[in-house]
C-alpha cells in the first residue's frame, strides 16, 4: 500500500512528481513545519478543494501534539487512497488528490474540487410521474445517485480509465447476481481494446464500443434517468458511466427497450397499454405514410376507396412534379426545420419555427408546390416521430423512412411492403452483445435469453 | 414442440392459398378432390409427425450433418443436392406465381423482370441471415398477418354472396376415387415441417410432441383445406370455377369492407399474401442455400475472411428465377407445379425411408 520498503526513494519520488508537473503554474509544493512536526504537501491548486484541504489536513497538523498524532490522524482519514506506483500518484494528482509526505512515506488523499456535481432535472426523457432528477456530470455524484436507488450488496462498480490522453474514469456497474457473464466479458474486452485519445461523452463511447463502422440503429441505450438505470441493473444489464457525462450507457439493448418509457412502469395497466399502442402506431405512421402516399398516388390509386382516391387526386391538381418529388421536398424541409430547432440558440428557435411553419403550411400549397394532403402527412409524420421515447431511435427512424420512401417510389405498394419486411430483417439480423436485437418474447425471460446466469 | 416449428408448418399452410394448390384442386373437382383432401390430411399429419419425431431425436442437427455422418459421402452429397434443388424449385414456384399475380392485379405497368428483381433483392438479404434470424422474422411477420388473415376468412364465411348450394353441389362428388395429383397438391399444405432439415439446427433442446399439438396442426390443416377449396366454389359457382386463373384472388375481390379506408378486400389480400409468400420463399430458399452450402464450399473464394460461395448461389438463384419468369406462361406454371407436387410427395415419402435408415445406423 505504501512505499514502506523503499524508504530512501521517497525524496526521489517527490522530486520526480514535482518535475513532471513543473511547468504548470498551479502546482504547489508546501512544506509545513512546527517544532518537531514536519510534513510536505504536493498538489495542483486548481483541482483541489482549498477549504477542505485547510479543514482536514492543514489545521489538524498545527493543532495535534506530536508527529505520531499527526500520522495516526492522517492514516485514519476516510479519503485516503491506495498508492500503487508513482505513475498512478501522478494521475491522481491531476484528478485532484493531494500527496502528503510524512516522514518516509507518501500518502495520497482525495480532496477534489468538483464544480459539475449539480444534479440536473431530466430534460432528454422527461416524464410526468416518477423521479424528476437526472444525473450530474460528476462520476462520484452519479454513483451516489445510483447506489442510493439500488441497495443490494451484489451491486458492483468497477472503475477503469479510458481515452489514451484524457484518462477519463469510466465506471462499469452491474449486479453480480444477475448480469450475463458473456455480455460483461465482451463489454470489458471491448473497453480494453479502445484506443481513442480523447473520449468526452457517453454517446461517443457508445459509437466506439459498437464495433461496426457503419450502423443504422443504436444497439446500446443512452439514458439520463436513474430509474431506468436501476430498472436495467435489476434485469441484469451492464451500465457504463463516464466521468463528465450526464448520461449513462446501458448494454445490451434490444429494439423494444427503445420503445419503452419509464412511465410505463408507473401508470395504470390499460392506460400504459394504450400509450404503448400509440407509440407503436406512431412508429408505423412515421415509417410508412410518406411511402404510402407515393404508392397510392403514383402506382395504385384504386387501392383506397373512391372518395379518398379522388380527394387525394383533387388536392394534387396543379402540382407540377411527380408525387415522390413532392414528398421528398416537404419531408426534407421538415427535417431541416427539426434540425434547425435543435441546433439553434433558444432565442432564435422561435423565429425559425415560425418562418418554417409558414413555408411548410399554407404558402407551399397556395403556390401549388405541394398538395394539401402532403402537408397533413408531413405534419403527422413529424409528430409521430417525436412519440418515440428514446431520441436515438427516433433519429434512426427518421433515416429509415427515406429507405421506405425509395422502395415505394420504385415499386409501389409491393415495394413498400417488401421494404418494411426488409427493414424488419435488418433489425432481426443485428445483435447487441450476443442478444438478438429484435425478437418476440412469449415465454419466461430465462427460456428466451440463453446467456443469463442463474442467480446463485 | 417449440413454437417456431408451428410457424414453419403454418407458413406453408397459409402461403399455398394463393399458389397453385386451389387451382389444381378445383381442376379435379369432379375427379375426387374431396376424397384426396381427406386422405391428404392423414398422410400429411403422418409425415409431419414422423419428421418432427425424427429430428427431435437429433437435437441441433440438420439433415446435412446427419447424412454426411451416416451415409457414404458421395451419396449424401448427391442426395443433398437433389433435396436442395427441390426446395429451390418450391420457392421458385411461389416466386413466379406471385410475380404473375402482382403483374396482373397490383402493378400491371411494371415489367415482370423488375417485379422479380425487387423480390429477389430483399430475398438475397433474407436467405443469407442466420437461421435464428430467419425464424424471428417469420414469427414477427406472421403475427402481424394472422389478424388480417382471420378477418378475411371470417368475412368470406359470413358474406351473403357465399352460396351454400354450390358447396353442397360440390360435396356430391365426395364419393369419387381420389386422384394422385389432387392428393399431392393438398398434402403439400401440411408438409411445412420438412423444413426442419435445416431449421432443426436451431432447436437444440429436446421437445415433447404431444397428441394435442398434432391435433392442433390437423385442425388447422382441415380448416385451411376446406377454406381453400370450398369458399371459391361457393363464391364463383361450381360449374365454372376452374376457368378462373386465380380462384382465390377473384374470391377475395368479391368481398368488400363497406366502411373501410380500403374498400376492396382484394388489395388487403394481395398485400397480406405478399408478406406470407415472401416468408414461404424465405424459408424454402434459406433451406436450399444452406443445403447447397453444406455440399459445395469453395475455400479459395474468400474476401476479408468471409466465404463468398453463398453469394455465388444467390447469383445462380437470380439468374434461374429471372429466366424462368420470362419463359413460363400461367398455364405452364400450373401444369409444371402439379408435376412438381407429385414428384415432391414421392420424394418426401422416400425421405421417410432415409430417416428410418439413419435412425437404424445411429442406433447401431
Amino acid at each position: 500500500m505504501l512505499f514502506k520498503n523503499r524508504k530512501p526513494n521517497v525524496e526521489e519520488e517527490l522530486e520526480w512528481l514535482i518535475n513532471e508537473l513543473k511547468p504548470s503554474s498551479d502546482i504547489l509544493h508546501k512544506p509545513l513545519r512546527l517544532e518537531d512536526k514536519q510534513i510536505e504537501l504536493v498538489y495542483i491548486k486548481s483541482v483541489v478543494d482549498g477549504a477542505q484541504l485547510q479543514q482536514i489536513v492543514i489545521k489538524p497538523f498545527f493543532e495535534l501534539a506530536s508527529e505520531q498524532h499527526v500520522e495516526a490522524y492522517l492514516k485514519s482519514l476516510p479519503n485516503q487512497q491506495d498508492v500503487t506506483s508513482k505513475e498512478q500518484v501522478l494521475l491522481e494528482l491531476t484528478k485532484g488528490s493531494v500527496v502528503v509526505r510524512l516522514k518516509d512515506e507518501l500518502l495520497l488523499f482525495d480532496i477534489k474540487k468538483v464544480n459539475t456535481d449539480t444534479v440536473r432535472e431530466t430534460n432528454i426523457e422527461p416524464t410526468i410521474i416518477g423521479p424528476q432528477y437526472a444525473l450530474s456530470e460528476d462520476i462520484g455524484t452519479n454513483l451516489n445517485l445510483i447506489r442510493q436507488r439500488y441497495h443490494k450488496p451484489s451491486l458492483t462498480v468497477e472503475t477503469v480509465e479510458v481515452g489514451k490522453k484524457s484518462q477519463q474514469s469510466l465506471a462499469i456497474i452491474y449486479d453480480m447476481e444477475y448480469v450475463g457473464e458473456k455480455v460483461l466479458k465482451q463489454i470489458k474486452s471491448k473497453i480494453e481494446s479502445l484506443d481513442q485519445p480523447v473520449i468526452q461523452s457517453s454517446t461517443q463511447l457508445q459509437r466506439f464500443l459498437n464495433g461496426r463502422k457503419r450502423s443504422m440503429v443504436p444497439t446500446m441505450m443512452m439514458t439520463e434517468r436513474t430509474d431506468r438505470v436501476v430498472y436495467n441493473l435489476a434485469s441484469g444489464k451492464v451500465i457504463l458511466l463516464l466521468d463528465g457525462s450526464p448520461t449513462t450507457i446501458i448494454a445490451p439493448a434490444v429494439f423494444w427497450d427503445f420503445m419503452t418509457s419509464m412511465e410505463d412502469n408507473y401508470g395504470l395497466y390499460w392506460v400504459t397499454k394504450f400509450s404503448k399502442f400509440l407509440r407503436y402506431l406512431g412508429l408505423f405512421t412515421s415509417l410508412i405514410l410518406p411511402g404510402l402516399y407515393v404508392a397510392a398516388t403514383s402506382f395504385n390509386p384504386e387501392v383506397f376507396r373512391v372518395e379518398l382516391a379522388l380527394s387525394i387526386a383533387g388536392s394534387r391538381i396543379g402540382v407540377p412534379y411527380p408525387s415522390f418529388v413532392e414528398v421528398l421536398f416537404m419531408l426534407i424541409f421538415m427535417e431541416l426545420l427539426t434540425e434547425a430547432s435543435i441546433r439553434l440558440p433558444k432565442a432564435v428557435t422561435g423565429t425559425a419555427t415560425t418562418v418554417g411553419g409558414l413555408i411548410l403550411g399554407t404558402a407551399a400549397t397556395e403556390a401549388a408546390l405541394a398538395s394539401n394532403i402532403i402537408i397533413i402527412i408531413v405534419g403527422a409524420v413529424a409528430i409521430s416521430t417525436f412519440v418515440i421515447p428514446i431520441n436515438e431511435m427516433s433519429f434512426a427512424i427518421r433515416l429509415v423512412r427515406y429507405l421506405l420512401l425509395f422502395a415505394a417510389t420504385v415499386a409501389g405498394l409491393a415495394g413498400l411492403a417488401l421494404g418494411l419486411i426488409g427493414i424488419l430483417m435488418y433489425l432481426v439480423s443485428r445483435d447487441s452483445f450476443g442478444q438478438p436485437y429484435l425478437k418476440l418474447f412469449f415465454e419466461k425471460k430465462k427460456a428466451e435469453t440463453a446467456t443469463r446466469v442463474k442467480p446463485s | 414442440m417449440s413454437r417456431y416449428f408451428f410457424y414453419l408448418v403454418f407458413v406453408n399452410m397459409i402461403a399455398n392459398v394463393v399458389a397453385s394448390v386451389p387451382k389444381i384442386l378445383l381442376e379435379k373437382k369432379s375427379e375426387g378432390a374431396i376424397a384426396s383432401m381427406l386422405l391428404s390430411i392423414f398422410l400429411g399429419l403422418a409425415l409431419c409427425y414422423i419428421v418432427a419425431r425424427f429430428f427431435n431425436s437429433f437435437p441441433g442437427k440438420g439433415l446435412p450433418e446427419l447424412t454426411q455422418k451416416y451415409l457414404p459421402r458421395w451419396f449424401a452429397n448427391l442426395l443433398l443436392l437433389f433435396i436442395a434443388s427441390a426446395w429451390y424449385i418450391a420457392g421458385l414456384i411461389t416466386l413466379v406465381t406471385y410475380t404473375f399475380l402482382l403483374k396482373r392485379f397490383l402493378t400491371p405497368d411494371m415489367p415482370l423482370v423488375w417485379i422479380t428483381s425487387i423480390f429477389l433483392l430483399f430475398l438475397s438479404y433474407g436467405v443469407l441471415m442466420k437461421t435464428s434470424s430467419v425464424l424471428y422474422t417469420i414469427e414477427l411477420v406472421l403475427l402481424c398477418c394472422i389478424p388480417i388473415n382471420v378477418l378475411i376468412m371470417f368475412k368470406s364465411y359470413v358474406t351473403p354472396e357465399l352460396e351454400w348450394d354450390f358447396i353442397s353441389e360440390s360435396i356430391m362428388h365426395a364419393y369419387e376415387l381420389p386422384s394422385f395429383t389432387a392428393l399431392s397438391a393438398s398434402t403439400y399444405l401440411l408438409v411445412g415441417g420438412f423444413n426442419l432439415i435445416i431449421f432443426n439446427r436451431f432447436f437444440t433442446k429436446k421437445h415433447k410432441i404431444t397428441g394435442k399439438q398434432i391435433l392442433f396442426i390437423g385442425m388447422l390443416g382441415i380448416g385451411s383445406l376446406l377454406t381453400t377449396y370450398f369458399i371459391p366454389i361457393g363464391m364463383n359457382g361450381f360449374e365454372s370455377v376452374e376457368m378462373i386463373a386465380y380462384p382465390w384472388i377473384i374470391t377475395a375481390d368479391t368481398l368488400r369492407l363497406n366502411l373501410g379506408v380500403i374498400e376492396r378486400i382484394l388489395f388487403v389480400f394481395l398485400l397480406l399474401y405478399l408478406a406470407i409468400s415472401f416468408l414461404s420463399l424465405l424459408i424454402h430458399w434459406h433451406v436450399a442455400i444452406e443445403l447447397y452450402k453444406s455440399v459445395i464450399t469453395f475455400k479459395r473464394l474468400t474476401y476479408k475472411g468471409k466465404n463468398l460461395t453463398p453469394l455465388l448461389f444467390i447469383g445462380l438463384f437470380w439468374f434461374g428465377s429471372i429466366q424462368v419468369t420470362k419463359y413460363l406462361t400461367e398455364y405452364q406454371l400450373t401444369l409444371y407445379t402439379s408435376y412438381f407436387y407429385n414428384l415432391l410427395l414421392c420424394s418426401l415419402i422416400g425421405m421417410v425411408g432415409l430417416f428410418w435408415f439413419i435412425v437404424r445406423r445411429a442406433k447401431s
